[in-house]
C-alpha cells in the first residue's frame, strides 16, 4: 500500500482522539436542546456553559465574550458586518490578503454603500501599520486584518495595527482562524475587539467555531431568530461541536508550544531539503514571522495542479496556489498582492504540516517532489509560460 | 480519482516527451485562458508520421493529452492529423471531466498546427 502523508493542515486537521471520546456522549446520551428548561436541558446548557469557559481561560478572556458560530467563516462575516453595519455607514479598513470570507464580506459591504479601502502587503504578505494609519479617515468605522495568512502563513503585525485602531478609537477585527491554538494572541495587549477562531484547524471537529466580542463593543447580529448566544448568534447550540472546541483548546493549551517547535524543525528539514535539490524554487512569506508548519513554495515553469496530482498519486496531500477552473486559471490573489512573478505564482504548493508529521513523511515528501517536478519539467517547453 | 486510470498513467510516465532536432514539422498551440502550452515535432516518411515528440506545460490532463496524441497518431498519413479532431484524443484519454476539455483541445490544435507546417515544408520543397 501507498504510503500517505497528510501535509494540508490549514485546510482541516483529525480531530484529536481525547477530542472525539469527549464528545461522543453528547450525541447519544446528553441530546437536549440547551435553551429547554428540562434536566436534558440542563445538562446540555452545564456541557455547553463548561466549553465557554475553556475557551475563555484559554483566550483569557470573559466567557459572556464569546459567541459559538458555524465556521470561521460565519465568524468572519459577523466580525466585518457586525461591527460595520451597527455603526450604519462608513469607511473599513482590510487588507489584499484576507481570506475570501473577509473580503467579501467587505465587497458585500461595499454593495450596501460603504467605502472600503484594501491595502497593499509587502513582498512577504505583510501589511504596513503605516498604510494602516494613513489609511484611516474620520469615518472609519472598522478594521479587519488577519493575524496569519493562510497561504503563506505571514504574521501580521496586529499588535502594533491593534494600537493604531485603538488610538483612533475603531474596532478591530481580527481573522485568527490560523494562529488560534497555535500562536500566542493576547487580546488586549494586541486591542483586538473582535477576533474569528475555528475548531477544525486545531484538532476539533468541523462546523464549530466561534467569535470574541470584547464587552462593550456595539455589534449587531447577522443571524437573527430565537435569544441563543445572548442574543448575537441565534440558532440551537452545536452542543457536541461546542464541547469538542472546548476540549480541543484544552489540549491546545497543553501541546501548543512543544508542537509548534517539532512542526517547525520538519518544516524547515522539508524546506532546506527541496531547495538543496530542486532548482528553481522559491519559499513565500515571510522568514521568521510566520505559521509554524506552512511551507508555501514555488517551482518555476511548473503548474502547480500537476504537482498536486502527481504526489496525490503517491499519497501525498498537499494544495495548489494556483486553480484552473473551467480553462481559465485564477493564482492566488495572495501571491498577485505579494508581487509574485507569474511564472513563479502558477507553480506554488503550499505544505502545511501538522501534530502526526514525521521526519520519514517530510523525507519521503522532499524525495517525492525532487522526482515529481524533475519528471513534469522533462516535458516543458523550453521557456514556458 | 476525478482522471481515468489511461489519463494518470500517461501523466506518470508520458511517451515521446521532449525535444526533437531537424523535425520535418512542428507547432504548438496555447489556451488563453490558463496559458497550457503544446508543442509538437514531427519526423515524416512517405507522408506518414514515423515520429512525433511533445513538450506541454500545463496542469495533469494536459500533459497527458499531449502524451497519448503522439502515440494515436503513429504511422498516420500527415494529411489525416491536419485535421485531427480533440474528441479522438479525449476517447484515447477514456474521457476527460467537464473542465478540463480545454487539456484535448490544445493538444489537437497543437497536432494540427504542427501536421500543417510538414505539409508546407514538403510543398516548398517541392516548389524549390
Amino acid at each position: 500500500m501507498t504510503r500517505r502523508v497528510y501535509l494540508d493542515h490549514n485546510a482541516s486537521t483529525p480531530v484529536h482522539p481525547e477530542v472525539v471520546a469527549e464528545m461522543l456522549p453528547y450525541f447519544s446520551d446528553v441530546y437536549g436542546n440547551p435553551s429547554s428548561v428540562h434536566g436534558f436541558g440542563r445538562d446540555a446548557r452545564a456541557a455547553v456553559d463548561a466549553a465557554r469557559d475553556r475557551v475563555a481561560a484559554f483566550l483569557r478572556v470573559r466567557p459572556d465574550e464569546l459567541v459559538f458560530t458555524s465556521g470561521g467563516t460565519e465568524s468572519d462575516n459577523f466580525g466585518v458586518k457586525g461591527l460595520a453595519l451597527a455603526r450604519g455607514s462608513g469607511h473599513v479598513i482590510t487588507s489584499k490578503v484576507e481570506h475570501h470570507a473577509v473580503l467579501r464580506s467587505a465587497q458585500a459591504l461595499e454593495a450596501q454603500g460603504f467605502a472600503v479601502s484594501y491595502l497593499p502587503v509587502d513582498q512577504y504578505g505583510m501589511v504596513d501599520p503605516d498604510d494602516v494609519r494613513r489609511a484611516l479617515r474620520p469615518d472609519t468605522i472598522a478594521i479587519s486584518i488577519m493575524h496569519a495568512n493562510s497561504e503563506v502563513g505571514t504574521i501580521q503585525p496586529v499588535r502594533a495595527i491593534g494600537a493604531l485602531a485603538r488610538a483612533a478609537g475603531v474596532p478591530f477585527h481580527v481573522d485568527a482562524v490560523q494562529t488560534f491554538g497555535k500562536v500566542e494572541i493576547d487580546v488586549d495587549a494586541m486591542n483586538i475587539d473582535a477576533l474569528s477562531f475555528s475548531g477544525h484547524k486545531i484538532y476539533g471537529p468541523k462546523g464549530i467555531a466561534g467569535l470574541y466580542i470584547r464587552r462593550g463593543t456595539k455589534m449587531v447580529s447577522i443571524q437573527h431568530g430565537g435569544e441563543h448566544e445572548r442574543r448575537r448568534r441565534a440558532g440551537t447550540e452545536n452542543v457536541p461541536g461546542i464541547v469538542g472546541l472546548g476540549k480541543a483548546v484544552e489540549v491546545r493549551a497543553r501541546d501548543m508550544k512543544t508542537e509548534a517547535e517539532a512542526v517547525s524543525a520538519l518544516r524547515d528539514r522539508m524546506w532546506e531539503g527541496i531547495r538543496a535539490r530542486v532548482p528553481e524554487v522559491r519559499l513565500n512569506g515571510h522568514p521568521t514571522e510566520r505559521l509554524p508548519g506552512t511551507a508555501n513554495i514555488c517551482y518555476r515553469n511548473v503548474e502547480s495542479e500537476s504537482i498536486v496530482l502527481a504526489l496525490d498519486l503517491k499519497g501525498i496531500a498537499v494544495s495548489a496556489g494556483s486553480a484552473c477552473t473551467a480553462g481559465s486559471v485564477e493564482p492566488s490573489h495572495v501571491l498577485v498582492a505579494m508581487g509574485v512573478p507569474l511564472d513563479w505564482a502558477m507553480g506554488a504548493v503550499r505544505s502545511s504540516l501538522g501534530r502526526s508529521t514525521t521526519a520519514g513523511d517530510v523525507d519521503y515528501v522532499v524525495a517525492s517532489v525532487t522526482e515529481v517536478v524533475r519528471r513534469i519539467r522533462q516535458a516543458m517547453p523550453v521557456g514556458a509560460a | 480519482m476525478r482522471y481515468s486510470p489511461t489519463l494518470v498513467d500517461h501523466f506518470l510516465n508520458p511517451r515521446n516527451a521532449g525535444l526533437m532536432r531537424e523535425a520535418d514539422g512542428s507547432g504548438s498551440d496555447e489556451y488563453a485562458g490558463c496559458g497550457d502550452l503544446t508543442r509538437f515535432y514531427l519526423r515524416v516518411r512517405e507522408g506518414h508520421l514515423a515520429e512525433a515528440r511533445f513538450q506541454a506545460y500545463g496542469c495533469g490532463p494536459t500533459i497527458a493529452a499531449a502524451s497519448v496524441a503522439t502515440e494515436l497518431a503513429a504511422g498516420r498519413a500527415v494529411e489525416d492529423l491536419a485535421t485531427l479532431k480533440a474528441q479522438e484524443i479525449e476517447d484515447a484519454l477514456d474521457g476527460l471531466p467537464e473542465d478540463r476539455k480545454h487539456a484535448a483541445e490544445v493538444a489537437a490544435g497543437a497536432m494540427r498546427a504542427a501536421a500543417l507546417d510538414a505539409l508546407r515544408r514538403r510543398h516548398g520543397n517541392r516548389e524549390a
